[in-house]
């Protein structure tokens, strides 16, 4: 694991999802695709040390939210999908977008659900928002899990698994 | 026991205060205000470029044009409202007609009661001439005497230069001023009260209507014909305390 071209990813991902995409709703969020992307493609460990930390990224770049809830949601999720990972072979683009889909779903509700502790309001829109994302995000995912690769020069033999 | 101790931490950080935590978000925008300030413009600038085909948005140039021109629209407003409350004090207005009221500030420095004169500030208002009747208080003080860019003079009815026609229990005179605050009507038959009223008289583009310029103080025999009276007017209104004047201007636009 090349943890310097990780940490150069996410800040490039946080920048960008902070400030270009932050006027959009309802737009995909790079964060959580690339959680599924780690937690498909790496060792248990690792998958567990990076989704943690996307979801501190993802705390510290969303200054809407309280920090702490998107960072337990991540990791959570992320360690469920590297297990579930071991279990179901995520090979093809539609696994993929599908688990996108559903890790998105899931952490952005248990997110919305921590923050209700620290004050935040959960309100009929929020459910719409999170379908949104949810949605982009598994759409746009798989496409984005070649460059990741790429990048984090992740071995041929493991994208075929 | 990796996953237990990033859980801890993850739960650390979710119970700590919201202003520690919110530190480190402040502490991410300060250290990449610049990129994320970067990716704000070209994401408001790709969001502008689709409303400028819109017919119903304006750009954000126009927009902030727009936005100060309401303000100082709002502050204009203020600003009628109160000249509306001090023109509102004036009883009778339909008496004017369609007479136009211009406000002017009194060079309260200038004003000279022995010449009979004193200065105003209308604005640069391009309406005032020579002859115009000036009004304070409900009552005609004086006409304007001197228009220019820098201020304009009026000359006070008590002023010796001044000679304006008055009307007085219904006879038509004129009306000279004597300096000393006083005015006088040579020659009149038959003796006035005292605290009569002395009306400006109607005349035409300059006066609609008959306003009050001063009362009867004293009369007296004139020096050339004993059978005649001189009255002396005092004017309506104690000009010391000026602050602000209208000009009446009969007419506007003509």
């Amino acid at each position: 694991m090349r943890w310097f071209r990780f940490a150069g990813l996410i800040l490039l991902v946080m920048i960008v999802q902070a400030s270009v995409l932050a006027n959009l709703d309802r737009g995909p969020n790079l964060l959580l695709i690339l959680l599924a992307f780690f937690c498909i493609y790496c060792d248990l460990d690792e998958a567990i040390i990076t989704s943690f930390a996307i979801g501190f990224a993802a705390d510290l770049s969303g200054a809407s939210m309280p920090m702490g809830p998107q960072t337990l949601s991540f990791g959570l999720l992320g360690t469920a999908l590297a297990h579930l990972r071991r279990v179901v072979n995520i090979r093809n683009m539609p696994s993929q977008a599908l688990a996108i889909f559903a890790v998105a779903l899931l952490a952005g509700a248990i997110a919305q659900f921590l923050a209700i502790f620290k004050g935040q309001a959960f309100t009929a829109q929020t459910w719409g928002i999170l379908l949104g994302v949810a949605v982009y995000s598994g759409v746009v995912g798989p496409f984005l899990f070649l460059p990741s690769a790429w990048w984090m020069r992740v071995r041929p033999s493991r994208l075929a698994r | 026991m990796l996953f237990t101790w990033f859980l801890l931490a993850g739960l650390i950080l979710f119970i700590a205060p919201a202003k520690w935590t919110s530190n480190l978000q402040f502490a991410f925008l300060r250290v990449f205000n610049w990129p994320l300030s970067l990716g704000q413009n070209i994401s408001l600038s790709v969001g502008t470029r689709e409303h400028l085909t819109n017919e119903e948005s304006v750009s954000r140039t126009e927009h902030n044009q727009l936005k100060n021109y309401c303000a100082n629209l709002e502050a204009k407003l203020a600003r009628e409202q109160q000249r509306v409350e001090t023109l509102s004090g004036l009883p009778n207005r339909s008496f004017l007609g369609n007479a136009k009221l211009v406000e002017a500030l009194v060079y309260t420095s200038s004003i000279d009661k022995a010449k009979g004169e004193v200065s105003i500030d209308a604005g640069g208002s391009r309406e005032l001439e020579r002859g115009q009747f000036v009004l304070a208080e409900n009552s005609i003080i004086g006409t304007i005497s001197d228009v220019s860019p820098v201020g304009t003079r009026v000359k006070l009815l008590t002023s010796p230069s001044s000679n304006i026609a008055v009307e007085m229990g219904g006879v038509k005179r004129f009306m000279q001023g004597i300096g000393g605050n006083r005015a006088k009507i040579p020659m009149i038959k038959q003796q006035p009260e005292i605290g009569a009223d002395v009306m400006a008289a109607r005349s035409a583009g300059i006066l609609s209507t008959p306003i009050i310029v001063g009362r009867v103080a004293g009369c007296e025999r004139n020096a050339e014909s004993a059978a005649l009276w001189d009255i002396i007017v005092e004017p309506a209104l104690d000009i010391d305390g000026l602050r602000d004047v209208v000009v009446i201007v009969m007419n506007p636009g003509n």
